[in-house]
């Protein structure tokens, strides 16, 4: 068997392996590895004169390795930068002495192995672990310092974690058995459920996201949310549950009294027996109570955003509608007297009422209508009986200025003569002078009362009737309920037209006086043989702009040339088979006159008569 | 045929180019299929009225709520009318260059929306001005900011 070549085998070893002869040092062998770290050229020189790059502090170590005659081991010495590398490399270093035939040292066998790619290795697990427990310890930090507990599960329910905080707030003992506690801790309301979920859950391999009580340190059970996700490393099947348990008791005490007052003011308000509202900051309702939806007989989709306006009165809804936009538009106040339609088609008069109001949720509308009709049908009663008697009152008070007046100018006359008569005649009685003092007396006596009784109804009037712009189409049509019974009973048709000219400056009573004699007559002397259609009408003069009203009826009509039957003058009456004073278009002529007005009649017998009324004096 | 109302906030502010692009789109297909209204759009906030035949209405409901350029999709009110109340489809909105717009046919500046149709029911009609009003604010003539709500105490 011949000898393996050894020289040529140490030359291609991949391991440095190099003599290093002598006191010196000085390179003998070099194989081709070590030729790498100490460079070529380096046979017969000393090592600190050829170092190459090995460390340092080698050539001086090496020297007390020969003198000790021990051999030395360095693990993982940096050496480098390598011809061609800038990096370090780590070689293990291993120096064996070497001895002559009689035993003394005479050099070193020096190894070089290298060993870059474990120490590159090693230091990464190094700085691994140094970040994973500085990771760790941050976390811990976090998870116990946070104020929630944080927890583990395994996938058959059993707790492998829990930080501190569950052991102050349950106030257990670190050595309690945790899995078979924890279920005990919770509220028995809320056990079986969360027990339940849980696993659940842990079988579906899904988080959770539940609410529970758990009895505290002090015996108080607390709400707690739970909340935990699966630890997934795909394909398999999660083992492990990670999940955090936050006290959300103080909120849900505040959420469930939010419920709880928000749930009694609804029964509040759908127990008021009146329709009930709120609307969004844009008007548009988003709440009716019971009581509205009872009351309307629809439902509150069928309402919808704005369907109480279609409740209303027709001829109300526009204006309201108007009314509502205007409301909403500047924040003010919406008030109002509506008819609203009941389920059965009744409309009945409310008072509606809206305003707006800002909570923490934003500005919101809260509108009631309140059930008024009771106390408007009788205010409408009573102020018809009450314009009755005032028209009546003042009906007198101008009978008894119109008479006192033209009482006036015959006892004048009355006086005249009677002086004449106490001059010219002479009476054969005792008593003469006597009984001529006692008439002249109770003349002056008429006089002063005449004159004294005009006063008195010119001074009150001034006082009572104010003059305002009045609504003509409302108060005609006031007119015409005082004369319902009449209309009713003659079957007639009153049409009132006042688009022409709808306002008017004058006497409320008077004209009330006016228009009221005028239908009352057309009513009276209505033609046997056809009900009455009346027409009044308010316009302006084409040429001059004064206002008028026009009463035309289609009655028996009057004589108006007819001397003996004059029209306007007191006691006047041109058909004696139908009752009557003669007082009436006396009385509407003083008044139009008195307000420096006039009046024209123009009639057919049998056909008709047509009134107009010019209320003012013209410029 | 019915007629639906909604409100609605667009997700992002809509540019001219948006508007005109929907415009155009709108009065296209809406013309196609029979569908007349108006619709308002003021910094985001939307409203719209549309009238047509039932199955036509739903369907462009549907199709409108499923738009993810706008959310909070509200209907207000969806019900059966006699007959039509606008005569086409129009769009009423403020463009930051309004020179462009004023030609186009079916576009109207805010202030110029005439009143509404008369045949409208009045609760119909009320809802119109309302929904107009919270869009446009009390003048429709300035470009209406809502205000923005005051934080919580």
């Amino acid at each position: 068997m011949p000898t393996p070549p050894f020289a040529q085998l140490l030359r291609q070893l991949p391991a440095g392996v190099a003599t290093l002869e002598g006191a010196e040092l000085r390179f003998g062998f070099v194989n081709e590895a070590m030729r790498e770290l100490v460079g070529a050229h380096s046979e017969g020189k000393p090592l600190a004169e050829h170092r190459g790059s090995l460390p340092e502090s080698l050539p001086g170590v090496l020297s007390q390795v020969l003198a000790s005659g021990k051999p030395y081991t360095a693990k993982a010495c940096a050496c480098g930068p390598l011809p061609g590398s800038k990096d370090c490399r780590y070689f293990d270093l291993a120096a064996e002495p070497y001895h002559d035939d009689r035993g003394r040292v005479t050099g070193l066998l020096l190894l070089a192995l290298d060993v870059t790619a474990q120490e590159e290795a090693r230091q990464q697990a190094h700085e691994l672990a140094l970040t994973t427990r500085h990771l760790d310890a941050r976390l811990r930090v976090l998870t116990e310092t946070a104020p929630l507990i944080s927890f583990s599960l395994d996938a058959g329910g059993r707790v492998t974690y829990v930080s501190p905080q569950w052991y102050r707030f349950t106030g257990q003992p670190p050595t309690a058995d945790l899995t078979a506690i924890w279920p005990l801790l919770i509220h028995p309301d809320d056990r079986l459920r969360v027990l339940y979920q849980a696993e659940a859950a842990r079988h579906a391999g899904t988080g959770w996201n539940h609410e529970y009580r758990l009895r505290r340190f002090d015996g108080q059970y607390r709400w707690m949310l739970s909340r935990a996700l699966p630890e997934v490393h795909l394909p398999d099947p999660p083992v492990f549950w990670h999940g955090a348990l936050t006290e959300i008791h103080d909120q849900r005490e505040v959420a469930e009294a939010l419920r709880r007052g928000e749930a009694e003011l609804r029964f509040l308000a759908d127990s008021i027996p009146e329709l009930i509202w709120t609307a969004n900051a844009h008007g548009l309702i988003d709440y009716y109570n019971q009581y509205t939806t009872a009351y309307s007989g629809l439902t509150k989709d069928e309402l919808g955003p704005t369907g109480w306006v279609s409740l209303l009165y027709p001829e109300e809804q526009p204006a309201a509608a108007r009314a509502w936009v205007e409301s909403v538009t500047h924040g003010t106040t919406f008030e109002g007297e509506y008819r609203m339609r009941r389920h059965d088609g009744v409309y009945r008069w409310h008072v509606v009422r809206a305003r707006l109001l800002a909570d923490a949720s934003g500005p919101r509308w809260f509108g009631a209508c309140t059930d008024i009709d009771e106390h408007y049908r009788l205010h409408q009663v009573l102020q018809t009986q009450y314009d009755e008697l005032a028209r009546a009152h003042h009906d007198l008070d101008t009978f008894v200025y119109a008479a006192s007046h033209d009482l006036k100018q015959p006892t004048l006359n009355l006086r005249g003569l009677f002086h004449e008569l106490s001059q010219a005649a002479t009476f054969h009685d005792p008593d003469q002078a006597v009984m001529l003092r006692l008439v002249d007396d109770e003349l002056s006596t008429l006089e002063h009362t005449l004159r004294d009784l005009a006063a008195t109804v010119r001074s009150q009037r001034a006082q009572q009737e104010p003059v305002e712009v009045l609504d003509l189409e409302l108060l005609l049509e006031e007119v015409l309920l005082g004369l319902r019974p009449q209309i009713l009973h003659g079957n007639a048709e009153v049409e009132i037209n006042v688009t022409e000219a709808p306002g008017l400056l004058y006497s409320r009573a008077n004209l009330r006086s006016v228009a009221h004699n005028l239908v009352s007559n057309a009513l009276k002397f209505a033609h046997p043989d056809r009900p009455a259609r009346i027409t009044l009408r308010s316009y302006l003069t084409p040429d001059d702009h004064q206002p008028v009203l026009e009463v035309r009826d289609n009655g028996l009509g009057m004589e108006l040339d007819n001397p003996d039957n004059p029209t306007f003058q007191l006691f006047a009456r041109q058909h004696t088979h139908i009752e009557g004073t003669g007082v009436g278009l006396y009385l509407v002529q003083r008044i139009v006159r008195s307000q420096g007005g006039h009046l024209t009649v123009s009639s057919t017998p049998g056909e008709g008569t047509t009134f107009t009324i010019y209320w003012t004096r013209p410029e | 045929m019915k007629h639906i109302v909604y409100i609605s906030r667009a997700v992002r502010p809509l540019s001219d180019d948006d508007l005109n692009a929907l415009l155009s789109q709108s009065r296209h297909n809406n013309a196609r299929d029979g569908v007349t209204g108006i619709l308002f759009y003021s910094h985001g906030n939307i409203a719209q009225l549309f009238e047509a035949d039932d199955a036509v209405a739903d369907n462009l409901y549907e199709r409108i709520a499923r738009d993810g350029r706008h959310s909070h999709v509200q209907k207000l009110v969806d019900k059966p009318i006699t007959s039509r109340s606008f005569g086409d489809w129009s769009m009423a909105f403020h463009p930051l260059e309004p020179q462009g717009f004023t030609t186009l046919q079916g576009f109207l500046l805010p202030h110029q929306v005439p009143p509404v149709p008369e045949s409208l029911a009045i609760a119909d009609a009320l809802l119109v001005d309302l929904v107009r009003l919270a869009v446009f604010g009390p003048d429709p003539s300035q470009p209406y900011q809502h205000p923005v709500p005051a934080p919580l105490t």
